[in-house]
This record gives C-alpha cells, structure tokens and sequence, in this order.
C-alpha cells in the first residue's frame, strides 16, 4: 500500500509541487484569490486581506522560528521598521511607492543584522528577550526622532500608485496584498529548497552537527533574520497601508505573540502552516463575535465591552489545547487526515 | 573522500596532523588534557582509547575547532595540520581543510531525510559534486541508499551511524574523525562499521582518527594506538605490539594473563610506569 509520495530524483527532489493533487490545490487558491474582490462583500474583503498581510508576517518569522529554530519575540519591531520604512520615504519624502516597499524590506533587514549579531550567542529564552528587547527598543526610537518619524502622531499613509496601477478601492487594495503573499510564499520555498534552507534546517535540528559539517553558524543565522525581516518588514508595510495611518500604537508588542501562536497552531516550520495559522488566528475572533451574537443582545454586550480580553483569552486557550492536544498544528491535523484517509479502515 | 592519495616520500613531509604537547583546559580551571602528543601520520589509522573523562573527545573538539563554545582553550602546545597549527582557525575552515568528524552520539538532523542529512555534510561543496558524492556514500552503503527518502530520526542506530559516517565523507575528507563509532550498537553492526572504516583507508588511502571505548575493535585496524587516562596518553606503539601489551590485555581487554590473576605487584608496575610514561 502506498504510504506516502517518495520522489526518485534531483529534479522532483527540487520540484515546487510534487503532484497533481497539490497542482490542482494551488490552481484553486489561485482561482479564489483571482476571483474573491468580485465576490466577497466589504467586511469579507477585508478580513481576508487582514489574513493575507498576517500570513506575510507568519511566514516571516516562519523563516526563522520554524526553519533555524530561534525563538523570536522582535515581530513587532521588524514590522514597525518596515511600515516606517515605506511611510517615510513614500509619504514624506514623496518617493516611489516601489522604492518605499523595498525599503520596507531592506530597513528591518538592516536592523536585524543589529539584532541579530548579540544574539548569535543565544538560543532560545534567552534569544526569545533579546529579540522582545530589541521590538521596544524599535518603539522608542520612533518615538524619539519625531523629526523624521513625526513621534507619537503618526504618518497619514495613502493607497498607493504601483507601476501606474492606482490601488484605492478595497478589491484593489486585496489584489495588491495578495500579489504579495504569493510573492513571499514563491520566494520563502525557493530559499527553502537551497543551500541556504538546508543549512537552517540543520542548524535548528542540531547546531554542533551543522557545524561540524562546515556550515558557518554566525552567518547562516544572520541570513536567516535577514530573510525574516524582510519579509516581516514587507507585511508591516503592508499593514500600514490597510490602516492607512503608521503609529507605533499600530503595531502592539501583541502583535509577536499573534506571530508566534500563528506558527504554533498552523504548525512549526510549514509556509503552509503560517498561512493556515493566519487564517485561524485571524477568523477566530470573527466567528467567536458571530456566536456571541447568535446568543443574543446580553452576549454581544459583554463581547463588546471586553472585546480585546475575550480576544486575549481565546489566544490563550487555543494555544494551550495545540501545544497539549496537536503540537504540530493544524497541518498536523491535516496530515493526520491524510493518513486516516489513505489507510482506513485499518490503523496503520 | 574517496581518491587515492600518494604516501607521502619519504620522512620529509609532516604527518596530516600532529598534536604537541597540547594543555587543554575548560574555563580557565578544569585541565582535561595535560601535555598530549600524538602524530597522524599520512594513509593511517590512529586509535586513540581510553575511558570516560580520559580527555579523547575534548582532543577532538579541539581538532575541529569547537572547544571555545564550551569555554574550552588550547593553553599550551599546539595542533598541526600539515605542519600548520589550527590555533583558532573557524571549524568551517577546518572541514574545507579537509577534516570531517563523525560526532560521538551520531548527531543527525532528526527532522531530514537520510538524503538531505546526507546532503548536509557536503555543505560546502558545489551543487556539481554533490551528486557524485552522494552516489559514492549510497555504493558505500547500500543500505542507505533505500532508506533515503526516510525521516533520519526513525531510522535504526546502526543506520543512523552509517548516515553520520557517510555524511562525514561528502565533505571529502583527507582525514576522518570518528568519535566513538560503536556507542549503543550491536556488535554485528559494529563490525560492519569498523569494515566500511578499515575499506576506506585500504582502498582509498583515507587517514583516520578513530576514538573509541570499545578498545579491541579499534585495535583489529588500527596503525598505531594511543592509551589516555586521566588527561594523559599513558602509552603508545605500533597496534600489534600493544595487543601484545600484558598491562593493555589485562585493563582493556579484559583478559587476565595466563588464566591466573596478577599480583598486586604488577598492578602498581602497571601504575608506576604510567606516571613514568606522562
């Protein structure tokens, strides 16, 4: 009995996608992202672009978290970086809006060199309060150059013109997003698939090992916050654009905790994962507030007086039932399925 | 790996490696190795014993450059490759130097296939030899080659040293550092090992530093040996001399000469001599 895809050579070993199956998945996603401005209604629209911009950040940290293994909790400050990176330029300096995404990029990717280099030491805890370290820091530089960043008010940021095309509706805005997203999905497998991906793989699996084998620890970690950043740079932008206003109130340090229980739930280490884990830590409080309201007027009352805490609660809860029930997330889950569905009725 | 390499003429060349009165101590306060010397000649296979805390892994770290993450320093002595001491040269320059370590506990990458664990090991060798290589290790071990689609970490110890063995040799090492190959295994693995080690410097002139417990087989294809305790090497000599050796037989081999048991007074000969000897 077939028991899994087992690919016979370099070439498949390289391959993108590995079956029909998963070409006709992807065709489908495609599709719905092609056709999704024309169907879904304004709040649907933007909760889904909402998803998509997390997804850029999940998979972000996804670079370095889930594939060499250090704890980040600098979420937050990459993507207030990246957002002031493209409101400065852009908005205030009147630059390309083309030039003020690839600051985005570049800025946070700058930083983390900075941040990266004292944590090359740590692992884990004690990587995980440099990085959370390093996020306020970010913050309190921001506001501390109000001259450049104009402090605590804020940069007003408008939609912008990317080669002539004028992103100003909402659909447009989810195009530009979602171009993005898929953008940062082919760019995250490519370096996976390299020799880059492979010597972050074994750094997070077995750091002595992967040196001993030649690779050089300092550098391929410091590849992998700069990866990360920029891609976590990209979808601060990003969601200073779906604001359209850049504060540092915009970006809460919970912002790092959402990243890293996206990853947890979607599944550690999987782009897939961090898009699944998007979604879900996105929707949830949607479907929450939708069952609330369904048990009337008394329900809703308390979900909007305590909206942020229920919030906060549900994280929680979420988060403790995937690390005891499912550590492997919802592609776990999905993967169990699969297993469940080739071999039934029998067990193994 | 895996060319033949020509003897080196004469007495003229150094060894591939020499250790010179290396002094190696942890944190400025713990010695572990005092005063060791050993030499690696060109083509041979060095077994270097000796127990628990005897000071033969810190060697090795040393070797290949990993001693500073654990607050490890060579404080006196030096270690030669081709008559050139490493002193604090990176470990990735080691291994493009030509030195692979087998690490003691196999160390995988649990979460990779046998393939890209495999794959790791010639991390710094172009895409073009990557392929050619890994057919090498997959002819060197069959075995492998079936199991290469598998998760590393559900395989077998025994399977699991071969990747650990056959992921050392993508970097084409001219020497190759075994830390204790036969931990956990079954003797009939083991043998298996040992054979594949013995093959690879009969056939390809491979040099190996091979570090070990597990004293008689190291002895069966080793050159020359090399007996530390205590951060000391307390012997040395030609491997068929110290199979000979009454004071090897009896504390590493486990026989006890001639069916009697030795007096009291040869065991303190035994102890005389090592202080001696260091």
């Amino acid at each position: 009995m077939r028991s899994g895809f087992y690919k016979q050579t370099i070439a498949e070993h390289l391959a993108l996608t590995d079956s029909w199956t998963q070409r006709a998945w992807i065709a489908v996603a495609l599709a719905a992202l092609a056709t999704a401005p024309f169907v879904l209604d304004t709040y649907l629209l933007t909760l889904v672009t909402l998803m998509m911009i997390t997804a850029v950040g999940g998979i972000g940290l996804n670079i370095l978290t889930g594939w060499t293994g250090l704890i980040s909790l600098g979420q937050t400050g990459f993507m207030v970086l990246g957002a002031y990176g493209y409101a400065i330029p852009v908005e205030t300096w009147g630059w390309d809006p083309l030039a003020g995404f690839l600051l985005a990029g570049l800025v946070p990717a700058a930083a983390s060199v900075l941040v990266g280099i004292p944590s090359l030491r740590l692992t884990g805890l004690y990587l995980a309060i440099t990085t959370l370290a390093s996020a306020f820091i970010v913050v309190h530089l921001v506001l501390e150059f109000p001259g450049l960043t104009n402090g605590a008010s804020g940069i007003f940021v408008n939609r912008p013109t990317v080669l002539g095309w004028t992103v100003f509706t909402d659909q447009d805005l989810f195009r530009l997003v979602a171009i993005f997203l898929v953008l940062t999905i082919l760019g995250a497998l490519n370096l996976r698939r390299s020799r880059i991906g492979r010597a972050w793989f074994a750094i997070r699996d077995k750091d002595d090992a992967a040196r001993v084998m030649g690779v050089d620890l300092r550098t391929y970690k410091l590849y992998a916050f700069v990866a990360s950043s920029f891609v976590v740079g990209l979808s601060g932008a990003l969601y200073g654009i779906f604001l359209s206003f850049v504060t540092v109130d915009g970006f809460p340090f919970l912002l790092s905790i959402e990243a890293l229980a996206m990853l947890i739930v979607g599944g550690m280490g999987s782009i897939a994962g961090a898009v699944l884990g998007a979604v879900f830590l996105v929707g949830l409080p949607e479907v929450v507030s939708m069952v609330f309201s369904a048990f009337g007027d008394s329900a809703r009352a308390l979900l909007s007086t305590g909206a942020h805490e229920v919030k906060g609660v549900l994280y929680g809860l979420v988060i403790i039932g995937f690390l005891r029930l499912q550590p492997e997330g919802l592609m776990g889950l999905w993967r169990d399925a699969q297993r469940v569905w080739t071999l039934w009725p029998l067990r193994y | 790996m895996i060319q033949t390499q020509t003897q080196a003429a004469g007495g003229a060349a150094p060894p591939l490696l020499e250790i010179r009165n290396a002094r190696i101590v942890y944190d400025h306060a713990v010695e572990a190795v005092r005063e060791v010397s050993l030499s690696v000649p060109q083509g041979s296979v060095v077994a270097l014993l000796g127990s628990n805390g005897a000071g033969k892994s810190t060697l090795l770290k040393a070797l290949t450059g990993t001693l500073a993450l654990e607050d490890g320093e060579v404080e006196k002595g030096a270690i030669l490759l081709d008559g050139e001491d490493l002193g604090r040269t990176p470990t990735d320059r080691i291994v493009a130097r030509g030195v692979s370590l087998v690490p003691e506990g196999r160390r995988l990458f649990a979460n990779l296939t046998v393939e890209d664990n495999i794959t790791m090991g010639g991390h710094l060798k172009g895409a073009a030899d990557l392929a050619r290589l890994r057919a090498q290790v997959y002819d060197l071990f069959p075995r492998l080659a079936e199991r290469r689609r598998q998760i590393a970490g559900y395989l077998s110890g025994g399977e699991q040293q071969m990747v650990a063995v056959g992921r050392a040799l993508m970097a084409e090492p001219r020497l190759l550092a075994l830390d204790e190959p036969s931990l956990g295994l079954a003797p009939l693995i083991v043998d298996q090992i040992y054979a594949t080690v013995a093959r690879l410097n009969a056939e390809f002139g491979m040099t190996i530093l091979l570090v070990e417990q597990n004293a008689m087989q190291a002895m069966e294809i080793a050159d020359t040996v090399y007996i530390m305790e205590n951060g000391r090497i307390v012997l040395d000599g030609p491997a068929e001399q110290m199979r000979g050796n009454l004071d090897v037989q009896e504390y590493y081999l486990g026989f006890s000469g001639g069916g009697e048991r030795r007096s009291f007074r040869d065991v303190k000969h035994y102890k005389r001599r090592k202080r001696w000897l260091s």
